[in-house]
């Protein structure tokens, strides 16, 4: 069987980990359990997916006009646009890691 | 080829070889101020420096000039020909020629002029990188060659800056259209600029912005998430909150444990 077109995150997982240290979802379910958030490497894939959806909805609206949900979920699963946040958002949380207003 | 080349390249022809004898003969009445010996001397003499001068085509000099020192060179050697040493003129005066000829294209050929003793290096550089990749089929390293010629790397390398041909910047480049060579690009134009693109940049401050707005909106469990999956740590410098977890942590001090009693 051949492979399918397109990019893999259209098809399954394709996921990116900051280059520095960033963790898998196994981990950071361990590590979330242990600062008293339970939960499994699904929960934490999920949360991170919501927050992907979160920072991918005002781009997509604003460079698309009229951004629906399949486009954002898209959107937000894309590796290429999570490698392009590790960057942006590494930026804007300062050294104390809160928000550089 | 101009007129006046053709017109030189004729009457050089009416000149005959000379043979042995008659260089000897030729020789021993220019050494008594003979100057109509010396004139034949040099007229029979003259398709040996138009031969060496054509060598020399190309880099940077009309063949004329090269012709003209070629025969200053050739002047030099009759003057010089010591005729009881028993070699033919052509042996001796070729080296004199060559070296009329390569100091003129050493000083015109660049806008930089280079010293005559710099670029006779290169020169002998070159030869040698030449050689070096025949037999090794690799080109020598800058080291090698600055060991080869005897030579500071440091003397070498500003060499062969020096020898490198300027071009300006405004010179026009690639296609030629049919309006002459006014159409293309200048090569200033090639030339990227390291600076972000202005509109790039905007781009990048909107979105900026944009995600900087969307970043409130996210829960605690959320921002944490992020940060623990992008590697952003909170404080860099606190080694206790690293992001890793207690089991990892005490792996790790495990592995330092049995490292230190080994």
């Amino acid at each position: 069987m051949s492979m399918p077109k397109g990019h893999k995150s259209e098809f399954g997982y394709a996921t990116v980990t900051g280059d520095s240290g960033g963790m898998d979802y196994r981990t950071i379910a361990e590590k979330m359990t242990e600062d008293g958030h339970k939960m499994n490497h699904a929960t934490a894939r999920n949360i991170f997916l919501r927050a992907m959806n979160k920072l991918a909805s005002p781009v997509c609206t604003m460079y698309l006009n009229e951004a629906d949900g399949k486009k954002i979920d898209q959107t937000a699963r894309d590796p290429r646009f999570q490698s392009s946040m590790i960057e942006l958002v590494s930026e804007i949380y300062n050294i104390d890691g809160k928000i550089d207003d | 080829m101009s007129d006046t080349l053709k017109l030189f390249f004729k009457d050089v022809g009416r000149h005959n070889l000379l043979t042995r004898d008659e260089e000897v003969m030729l020789s021993q009445r220019i050494e008594k101020g003979d100057k109509l010996a010396r004139e034949r001397m040099i007229n029979s003499n003259i398709r040996l420096a138009i031969s060496i001068a054509k060598k020399y085509q190309h880099r940077g000099c009309s063949l004329e000039d090269l012709i003209q020192e070629s025969s200053i060179g050739l002047m030099k050697a009759v003057d010089r020909f010591d005729w009881r040493r028993g070699f033919k003129f052509s042996t001796y005066a070729c080296w004199w020629i060559k070296q009329a000829v390569r100091r003129h294209v050493a000083s015109h050929s660049t806008s930089i002029r280079l010293p005559a003793h710099a670029k006779g290096l290169l020169w002998k550089m070159r030869q040698y990188a030449t050689d070096y990749e025949e037999e090794f089929g690799i080109a020598p390293t800058p080291e090698e060659l600055a060991e080869l010629l005897c030579v500071n790397l440091k003397t070498l390398n500003a060499i062969i800056s020096s020898a490198a041909t300027p071009i300006s910047i405004d010179a026009r480049v690639g296609y030629r259209g049919s309006s002459g060579p006014s159409e293309g690009r200048t090569i200033g134009e090639m030339i990227p600029d390291p600076r972000p693109d202005p509109g790039d940049e905007l781009d990048r401050e909107k979105i900026a912005s944009v995600v900087r707005g969307a970043l409130h909106t996210l829960t605690e469990r959320e921002e944490k998430i992020i940060r623990l999956r992008f590697g952003i740590s909170e404080d860099p410098s606190d080694h206790a909150q690293l992001p890793i977890t207690s089991s990892e942590l005490k792996r790790l001090q495990r592995l330092t444990v049995a490292r230190g009693v080994k």
